[in-house]
């Protein structure tokens, strides 16, 4: 039988790796994969607790769906900052953002 | 073991060992495929929990958009300008430091919960519209404001500054930098 803990055991890892992609990645690209992979642990968290906890009312599945229409806005604008700096300084490396300091 | 535990090991297996991949790949092309496993997997574990909606967003948002994205943005910024920069060892070991004592603490914290769990029911695509479409209507349609409007911000942002050809754009932007 699963239950409940197998689940968020499981999105605690995938957070947990997101956080370290996060944390050490020099691409940016790589850097918003990692944080899309925390926001998809998220999601498996969200369902598992609408679906375990709260059966009867599906509040926690429409959060999920919510989450990823936010996902994808984030997403869409994150690839589009990294395709304009890639296009004014010619790098990936997530260093060049320095240089938004000013 | 029952037949739905092993399958739930599997697909957990999967999803952990794409998760492991994406940080750990050295070309991004890997990396960004590892992660399109890692998010069929948790399609699977959606289809697991009986909600068959959520494995077909999943599905199509993830595994179907995002990916094609992430390797137009591969296209576009080239396969591995990671250019042999590697972060140093030791902000590797502090992160994976960081990322494991977060994990242990929240497997621990889950261990010592306790939830008050009921018997879990499949729930079926009309229960989230009914909820959708009557008490969270209004964020519903905020949603696709917010996200016609990061698409427009997103098209602005990656756009050529000289798509016009008249040099205006271009020299603001030039001018600031």
């Amino acid at each position: 039988m699963i239950t409940l803990n197998h689940y968020l055991v499981l999105a605690a890892a995938l957070f947990s790796i997101g956080l370290y992609g996060v944390l050490t990645s020099k691409n940016a690209l790589r850097v918003v994969i990692s944080v899309e992979l925390i926001l998809n642990a998220v999601n498996v968290n969200l369902a598992a607790f609408s679906v375990f906890v709260a059966p009867r009312q599906a509040m926690g599945l429409n959060f999920v769906v919510f989450f990823m229409v936010i996902a994808a806005a984030e997403f869409g604008l994150a690839l589009a900052i990294i395709i304009s700096l890639y296009r004014t300084e010619d790098i990936g490396a997530i260093d060049a953002l320095r240089k938004l300091k000013g | 073991m029952t037949l739905e535990l092993f399958f739930f090991y599997v697909y957990a297996l999967v999803a952990v060992a794409g998760a492991i991949g994406l940080v750990a790949a050295r070309q991004l092309v890997h990396a960004a495929m590892s992660f399109f496993a890692t998010l069929l997997a948790v399609a699977a574990l959606f289809l697991l929990m009986g909600s068959q909606f959520l494995a077909a967003m999943q599905l199509f948002v993830y595994g179907g958009a995002m990916t094609v994205l992430v390797l137009f943005a591969l296209m576009f910024t080239g396969a591995s300008p990671d250019g042999g920069k590697q972060t140093s060892r030791a902000i590797r070991w502090l992160g994976a430091i960081v990322a494991a004592s977060f994990f242990i603490l929240l497997a621990a914290a889950f261990a010592s919960a306790g939830w008050m769990v009921s018997p879990s029911q499949p729930m079926s695509v009309e229960a989230i519209a009914t909820i959708m479409f009557s008490r969270l209507v209004v964020p519903f349609e905020i949603a696709g404001l917010a996200l016609t409007i990061a698409l427009i911000g997103a098209i602005v942002l990656a756009r050529e500054d000289d798509v016009l050809g008249n040099g205006e754009l271009a020299e603001k932007v030039g001018g600031d930098a």
